[in-house]
């Protein structure tokens, strides 16, 4: 007997039991016709993500220049280079890694700060969030030119103001001094995506309910006190959006770092993904295959020892 | 047997084995090889003949040159009715860095472009250049200016511009400084830039924050130093160390010049450089003739020209200054229209339309009979004439073996120990090699 995807509607509404085992099974499978509607997302999934990935370890372990028919297997060659006899992508992950914590510290910092003064839905704090928010509408391309004429050591603003007010000897080279370069770019950053996550806090703030403010206040606490007891862990899942986004998008400061410093940028701004844009652009297609799985290796760590950190910080409060 | 509507029903355990056998499937098909996916390397043929017909695409970098190339498309497309040519132009970073994987596509780049060095070395590696030796356009063109558009006897593509990669000069400041007699050796050249510096004026703007154009002057400090005239070949090639004494002393004489720059110049970029200079606060711009078209927008009428420091003593300087021949136009072998595309390429390579070229875009060109109308061109066209190097640093093939050969120089500059910049340089040279 066939039984029509309505009839079967129709029992379980009407609350009919099942027979038999068969019949309880059939009840709870997913009618197969509904495996074709997730079948274009995985299509696109499978050659726009899967296919590439799987593409990608691949040529890394070959010495395919991106063009040529003709390449050699290397096999693990490519990453023992990269391991232990590569000072640029060594230069790049240090950099990375001093932009990162930079970054994720003093943006995740200032953020929070703005969101705690101006959690309130008054007028002016309206006013004042949407003006923190506008570098985020701005493209890092545009935010990148702004600030590569700030920190001009001739024309730029910021000397220009050191000199106007006698501090000539604070002038700098910023992003011409190999040693605080990386700093000045992460400083760009945290000012472009500070309001942005601002946004995330202060929605985090608003959902936390106000008795739990006037409980701890008539139990004495100081305004520390509150903001440690009761904000910081209420707002924990924000926090985790904040840091985990603040981590992927330092990962990914490549359009900022090629606008300020160049293509190529010099070793002092290179960070990873410039790094491996440059291996692409050298023709050396294999390498910086084996270069990006190493990258993706290294997000995937730096996320989880994240995610463990936020945890660990809230829940020891 | 459990039927529905749908026919046979796919179970879960189907589903899973279908998508097993699909992924099975897709990575076997990706463990076919990198190559055999992107479009084998051929042979490069010349290009077909006939009647030119059909929409070409011309790639190129130089977007301040595209009101110049539209007044000649529109030219060419009156003379040649059934061909149209649309410009493609990408930012020369751009251009450089994918350039040849949008190329060899075929659906951009009919006609082309390439930098001399990696990029023309990886395009006819990829064979995308037709082969053009026994084209007659070969003809045109002045035979000493097109060889770097040459590999292993083939002429692959025709440098169109010639320029000057050597510092320009405010001749209104020089000329006096020097009364006419530009210096002939170092000592010379650092008492010219004391005096300019003691009348108050930035003896060079160099940009040393953006590591393209502050190389240029690397072309001027090796070109007499180095043992022999292919030496970036030689140190990519492992035969010369950055730590050998020639470099090392060049990166002294960096060093020495640190005080002629202008104050924090390792942080500087181009446009503040060009501002300095068009603003007469320098009397040397340290990248090139290609940057006098763009000095003259920003308002300079003052008379320029080019200068070469001479790092050796007089008699031991071979050569007076550098050109470059880049810009190397060829026939893409994807092309579906060669001949339409072969026919852009000879009216370029004709001499009033390559004059018309190069006075709207004050760059000399490589094409014989050219008659230079422009001002700046006619008082950099003794250039022409002297004895000059093909620039060295696009003797690299791999960028970042320049990088950092080129940024052990950015690095002296500051404040870094010339052994120091020399050891890391080469740490990263053989790092490279060996990989």
């Amino acid at each position: 007997m066939t039984e029509t995807l309505q009839d079967r509607s129709r029992r379980v509404a009407d609350g009919e039991a099942p027979t038999g085992r068969r019949r309880r099974s059939a009840a709870a499978r997913t009618h197969p016709g509904l495996w074709l509607f997730p079948l274009p997302a995985l299509v696109l999934y499978a050659v726009f993500f899967a296919g590439p990935t799987i593409q990608a370890f691949q040529y890394s372990i070959t010495d395919w220049d991106g063009f040529s028919a003709a390449f050699q297997n290397v096999g693990t060659s490519n990453f023992e280079n990269i391991a232990t006899n590569d000072d640029l992508f060594l230069g790049a992950a240090t950099n990375n890694l001093k932009f990162l914590l930079v970054v994720v510290i003093a943006q995740t910092v200032l953020s929070l700060l703005l969101a705690v003064l101006l959690q309130r839905n008054s007028r002016s704090s309206t006013t004042l969030r949407a003006l923190f928010f506008l570098p985020a509408i701005l493209s890092s391309v545009s935010v990148a030119f702004v600030w590569k004429f700030m920190y001009d050591p001739n024309f730029g603003l910021i000397n220009q103001v050191l000199g106007g007010i006698g501090l000539d000897g604070l002038k700098s080279s910023f992003l011409g001094n190999a040693s605080t370069a990386i700093y000045w770019v992460a400083l760009t950053q945290v000012w472009a995506h500070a309001g942005q996550l601002m946004v995330i806090f202060v929605a985090g703030l608003q959902q936390i309910p106000e008795e739990l403010y006037e409980s701890a206040a008539l139990d004495g606490a100081s305004q520390w006190q509150r903001f440690r007891f009761v904000t910081w862990p209420l707002i924990a899942p924000a926090t985790a959006i904040v840091v985990a986004y603040t981590t992927i998008q330092s990962f990914k400061a490549f359009d900022l770092i090629l606008g300020l410093g160049g293509n190529p940028p010099k070793g002092s701004l290179d960070i990873l993904s410039t790094r491996i844009y440059t291996t692409f652009t050298n023709s050396r297609f294999g390498y910086a295959a084996a270069e990006s799985i190493v990258f993706m290796a290294i997000i995937a760590l730096v996320s989880l020892l994240q995610r463990r950190a936020v945890r660990l910080t809230q829940h020891g409060v | 047997m459990n039927k529905n509507t749908f026919g046979q029903p796919l179970s879960r355990r189907t589903a899973l084995q279908l998508l097993g056998v699909g992924g099975a499937g897709a990575a076997l098909t990706a463990c076919a090889g990198p190559g055999s996916t992107a479009g084998a390397t051929s042979a490069a043929s010349a290009p077909a003949t006939g009647k030119p017909t059909g929409a070409i695409s011309f790639a190129h970098w130089r977007a301040e040159d595209k009101d110049v190339f539209a007044k000649l498309i529109t030219a060419f497309q009156s003379a040649t009715p059934d061909v149209t040519v649309r410009q493609d132009i990408s930012p020369s970073n751009d251009y450089q860095s994918s350039a040849l994987q949008r190329i060899r596509g075929g659906s951009v780049g009919d006609v082309f472009t390439a930098f001399r060095g990696a990029q023309f070395v990886d395009m006819v590696k990829a064979g995308v250049y037709s082969d053009m030796s026994k084209q007659a356009v070969v003809q045109q063109y002045e035979p000493s200016l097109i060889t770097a558009g040459q590999q292993d006897g083939t002429q692959y593509g025709f440098p169109y511009q010639v320029v000057f990669n050597m510092p320009v000069t405010n001749e209104d400041i020089i000329g006096k400084a020097t009364g006419g007699t530009p210096p002939k050796d170092w000592q010379s050249f650092l008492d010219l830039c004391d005096k300019l510096k003691s009348q108050g004026l930035v003896p060079i703007a160099w940009p040393g924050g953006d590591p393209g154009n502050a190389g240029q002057l690397f072309n001027s400090m090796v070109m007499n130093n180095a043992p022999s005239d292919d030496m970036c070949a030689k140190i990519e090639s492992g035969e010369y160390k950055c730590t050998d004494d020639w470099f090392l002393t060049t990166l002294k004489q960096y060093q020495q010049l640190k005080p002629y720059f202008q104050p924090n110049s390792t942080g500087t970029a181009v446009e503040p450089c060009q501002q300095i200079f068009a603003t007469k606060k320098a009397a040397m711009l340290a990248t090139g003739s290609y940057h006098i078209a763009a000095i003259r927008a920003l308002g300079a009428t003052f008379p320029m020209n080019v200068i070469s420091p001479i790092t050796t003593s007089a008699d031991k300087a071979k050569y007076e200054g550098i050109y470059n021949a880049t810009f190397i136009l060829g026939v893409n072998t994807h092309s579906q229209h060669q001949a339409a595309a072969l026919a852009w390429l000879e009216f370029l390579s004709q001499p009033a339309n390559a004059g018309e070229y190069a006075n709207g875009t004050s760059q000399h060109v490589t094409v014989k009979g050219v008659e230079y109308t422009n001002p700046d061109l006619k008082a950099l066209a003794p250039w022409l004439q002297k004895k000059t190097l093909l620039a060295p640093r696009f003797q690299f093939n791999n960028l970042d073996i320049r990088s950092a050969v080129e940024g052990a120089c950015i690095a002296v500059v500051g404040g870094k120990s010339p052994d120091a910049a020399a050891a890391d340089a080469q740490r990263v040279v053989d790092q490279q090699r060996s990989q």
